[in-house]
């Protein structure tokens, strides 16, 4: 669904990511680990299109997009969130989530300034399905009409998923899903992501420091460390892998 | 060749004031990030203050005789005799003004940095922290608030202000032609350009220099680090407003007093943005080629196509080099 | 009181006058309209005027700036393009077009000119952020007027000294009143108002109010940041150009020197005073702007019992007045007057039981 082979990225002097190379099979959650600094963030700018990587290239679905903006990116089915919440702080939950369908709308300005016609029609069914299948689905109804800077964290990052799930996209992006979040918070965001993948069937690749959870969902791991990629294969493949553990513990372990 | 040559250097002198201009407005973007679209307009009440100190207190009927014109002996022996229009008698002239010159000047600097102090204080202070949006619009506020005030508080007449420096007429030979231009225009280029060499100098090399370039790199960490960031920022403000008087004097001197002046501060704003904001040698640049460039389109095309040279150059600067011609591409953290 | 406010369908929720009171407003607003075209005074007539079409050019502004985020201190130069297009229309075409279909065809080609030298200024805000483009637009506004001002252009601009516009005749009906014009103005308003509120329920205007909260996040939704920018700046500009077209019918006479900078700022006072990236707040803000002045003037005739020197320090303090009014709002109320008013109508809901 989602490869990526042997990406190089650098900022001046730093090497961010020095020939990554996996594949995030359909219908999979793929997760991607290293400690801090490993380069997984600028890998999934380099994948959501926000840098372009000196070499190397990004397919979706086949397709050659290593060229492509990131909104023509999105138009194709990819979605993200980002490690520090990017949700759009002047609007309420709704119209954020709202946004996710911008894609998937069609009004042009004329339909969009007359309202009534297409562009009615269209934002109702289009509200309906987002009722549906984001807002009941992730449990905020309580909340849609609240403005997102009156949200705890751990339910912005849920509405974050939500913005993104409204683009019904074929690949999920998550940097940092449960990042500071507590054991319950990460508990029902493990659950959220893992209802994603069995009801829509989305190909999920996250990001993560949380190795349990890591552990638990993904289906396949690339470990990243200093812009290389040391190790890739299923939780129990990485977890005895000796160069991971080195990374992780030190060299003494 | 030697038309284009007096062209030329007119348009050098003139670029030299605008660089004048535009290090207080860099400057105060190093420091604080916010963009003065009022800094024509601070400019505008330094040349009114220089007018205040140099022409209407001098002229008031309280003030010393010597004030308004100093004749001792000497000097009143020395222009006994000499014809209209003489070389020496502009210097003597000058002489003759150099206590109104210097009253108006230190008066313009000290009056226009209190300005600036307080601009920052009630209108920049409270914003700190907050978004920049707000800040540049409430510079732009501050556009209506000045011009609205000079012409309530001086009325919206033009009027005359001394050279500072004696306006004799030069004239050499440039192979045919005789290039002509006048001591205070000379003298004005070198006082702008060495204000801004300064600028540059403390910047770079000063404790208080580095203190802006630290808050200019990251406000916080320059905090934590002990530096204070609000004296930073109000620094800056009473820099710029201090070398806009100088910059304000000069530009009266030139194109006599009154509420257009502020008007040169949107065009130095467009040089600032074509050099590149945060770049001193790029701004540099910026306004002396926009200023030759200003005398070669008057040549060409006649005074008033010259008005609009720097916004039509900023526009194509923009569109081919988005941050200017100098300036650094920020990176984004996303 | 209005106690909650309970849907039984989506297609309520997402009515933009959602509960009793917020209708009740609408109607009232709507009969104080006709009410003024019907039985006010002419004076009234003329500031309602005013505020009209400033109105027009500051919902202009706001979608801009406002909803998008661009700061733009050039729209007065929008304002003059449709102005004199729609004078050098009517000129050009004297022969061409029946009379009574003349200013038919020239405002919508005043505000399609606007919309396309909109986009041609917007071009800079593609490549980089506000700051950058608030210049772009104030060289823009500079060179527009400096272009109308040329000898070489007098005979279509009328160059310094103005050129005159004819009354428009809309299908034989000639608005050669102020009272007939009002009605136009005040239609072509409330329609303003409408249209952009209706942008702002649908993709279109939830893509401009994404790319002013966070442009990378609107990206990765699949929002172009090229399109939506000129998009943006194009309906601004169109806005304004439609402002410009009535100001010059209402007027009958327009002038280089009323497009400069000056107007630009009142704009952007206007907006922040009644709030931006709201729909109603040009409403508030122009309504402060256009009475300013008249403030101005019966305070000094208080004052001073009318004296004749007065008329020359009215325009000072007009534009300290203006300066003011953003610096303190930015200050104490940045969501402007919008904002109070939406406390003001929230209390009323809850009336009597909570404020």
């Amino acid at each position: 669904m989602l490869s990526v082979s042997d990406l190089h990225l650098s900022f001046g002097g730093i090497k961010a990511l020095q020939g990554v190379s996996f594949e995030a099979a359909p219908g999979e959650i793929t997760g991607v680990i290293g400690p801090n600094g490993a380069g997984k963030t600028s890998l999934f700018n380099a994948i959501s299109g926000f840098y372009t990587p000196d070499r190397g290239r990004v397919a979706f679905d086949g397709r050659d997009i290593t060229g492509l903006s990131p909104d023509r990116r999105a138009g194709l089915g990819m979605a993200r969130t980002f490690q520090n919440i990017a949700l759009f702080r002047g609007m309420t939950v709704l119209d954020n989530i709202k946004l996710g369908g911008h894609t998937r709308l069609s009004a042009n300005v004329w339909q969009a300034l007359a309202y009534f016609g297409p562009a009615r029609r269209e934002e109702l069914a289009f509200r309906a399905e987002i009722e549906e299948r984001v807002i009941d689905f992730l449990e905020i109804d309580h909340i849609r009409k609240a403005p997102i800077t009156a949200l705890p964290y751990g339910l912005q990052k849920r509405v974050e998923l939500g913005r993104a799930l409204a683009m019904q996209p074929k690949v999920l992006m998550l940097d940092e899903p449960v990042a500071g979040m507590n054991r319950e918070e990460t508990a029902d965001m493990a659950r959220f992501i893992l209802d994603v993948q069995e009801e829509f069937g989305t190909t999920i690749l996250l990001v993560e420091h949380d190795m349990g959870l890591v552990m638990d969902i993904c289906a396949h791991i690339v470990v990243l460390n200093f812009g290389q990629q040391i190790a890739a294969g299923t939780p129990a493949e990485v977890a005895r892998d000796d160069e991971v553990i080195e990374a992780y513990l030190g060299a003494a372990a | 060749m030697g038309q284009f040559l007096q062209f030329a250097i007119n348009g050098l002198m003139s670029g030299a004031i605008y660089a004048l201009i535009a290090v207080g407005i860099v400057s105060v973007f190093k420091a604080t990030k916010v963009v003065n679209f009022a800094h024509g307009y601070v400019i505008m009440v330094g040349a009114y203050f220089y007018y205040t100190f140099a022409v209407l207190i001098p002229g008031a009927e309280w003030a010393p005789n010597w004030l308004a014109a100093w004749q001792p002996g000497w000097l009143v022996e020395m222009r006994e005799g000499l014809p209209m229009f003489s070389p020496m008698g502009a210097v003597l002239d000058w002489v003759q003004n150099l206590p109104r010159i210097a009253l108006g000047l230190a008066g313009a600097v000290l009056a226009n940095a209190a300005l600036g102090l307080v601009i920052e204080r009630t209108l920049m202070r409270p914003l700190m922290g907050q978004s920049v949006f707000a800040m540049i619009m409430i510079t732009v506020g501050l556009i209506s608030i000045l011009a609205g005030a000079v012409q309530l508080v001086w009325t919206a007449d033009a009027d005359f202000v001394p050279h500072i420096a004696p306006n004799t007429p030069v004239r050499f030979d440039v192979g045919e032609t005789t290039i002509f231009l006048f001591g205070a225009d000379i003298v004005n280029m070198v006082v702008a350009l060495l204000i801004f060499a300064a600028i540059v100098a403390m910047v770079r090399f000063t404790k208080s220099g580095v203190a802006i370039r630290a808050t200019a790199e990251d406000q916080s960490t320059a905090y934590s680090m002990g530096i204070s960031v609000p004296k930073v920022f109000s620094r800056a403000w009473m820099l710029a407003a201090a070398t806009g008087a100088v910059a304000g004097a000069i530009l009266a001197t030139r194109n006599g007093i009154s509420p257009s002046l502020g008007l040169f501060g949107f065009s130095v704003l467009a040089i600032v943005l074509m050099g590149g904001l945060d770049s001193y040698v790029g701004v540099l640049i910026a306004a002396l080629a926009v200023g030759v460039l200003e005398a070669m389109t008057q040549w060409q095309l006649g005074g008033d196509w010259a008005e609009i040279v720097p916004y039509v150059a900023v526009l194509i600067v923009i569109l081919i080099r988005p941050h200017g011609l100098f300036g650094q591409k920020e990176v984004e953290r996303i | 009181m209005i106690t909650g406010n309970l849907k039984a369908s989506y297609a309520a929720d997402e009515q933009v006058f959602d509960n009793r009171n917020k209708r009740a407003f609408l109607y009232a607003a709507l009969l104080g309209l006709a009410a003024l075209a019907g039985f006010a005074d002419d004076y009234v007539i003329l500031v309602a005027c005013q505020m009209g079409i400033l109105l027009i050019a500051v919902v202009g502004v706001n979608v801009v700036t406002g909803y998008t985020g661009l700061i733009s201190l050039g729209h007065a130069a929008f304002v003059a393009v449709g102005a004199y297009t729609v004078t050098i229309f009517h000129e050009a075409f004297a022969g061409a077009i029946p009379e009574g279909l003349r200013a038919l065809i020239a405002i919508p080609v005043a505000m399609a000119v606007s919309a396309l030298v909109g986009i041609i200024v917007g071009l800079p805000s593609l490549r980089v952020k506000g700051l950058y483009l608030a210049v772009a637009t104030l060289s823009a506004n500079f060179i527009v007027i400096f272009l109308i001002e040329q000898e070489v252009f007098a005979p279509w601009t009328g160059g310094m000294v103005g050129i005159d516009t004819p009354a428009p005749d809309f299908l034989g009906w000639t608005l050669d009143t102020k009272r007939e014009m009002f009605v136009l103005i005040a239609a072509l308003g409330v329609l303003t108002l409408l249209a952009v509120q209706n942008l702002f329920r649908t993709r279109v205007g939830r893509a401009f109010i994404a790319i002013r909260d966070r442009d990378y996040s609107a990206e990765i939704m699949g929002i172009s940041l090229l399109r939506t920018k000129l998009t943006s700046f194009a309906i601004s500009a169109a806005l304004c150009g439609l402002s410009g077209a009535l100001f010059a019918y209402f007027y009958a006479r327009i002038l280089p020197e009323q497009f400069e900078l000056a107007l630009s700022l009142e704009l952007v006072a206007a907006m922040i005073v009644g709030g931006m990236g709201r729909t109603m707040g040009p409403v508030f803000g122009v309504a402060v702007i256009v009475m300013v002045p008249e403030v101005i003037k019966s305070i000094f005739g208080v004052a001073t019992g009318g004296e004749a020197g007065v008329a020359q320090l009215l325009a000072p303090l007009q534009e300290i007045a203006f300066g003011l009014l953003i610096v303190l709002f930015l200050l104490f109320e940045p969501l402007g007057l919008n904002h109070m008013a939406d406390r003001a109508l929230r209390a009323l809901n809850r009336w009597p039981f909570a404020r």
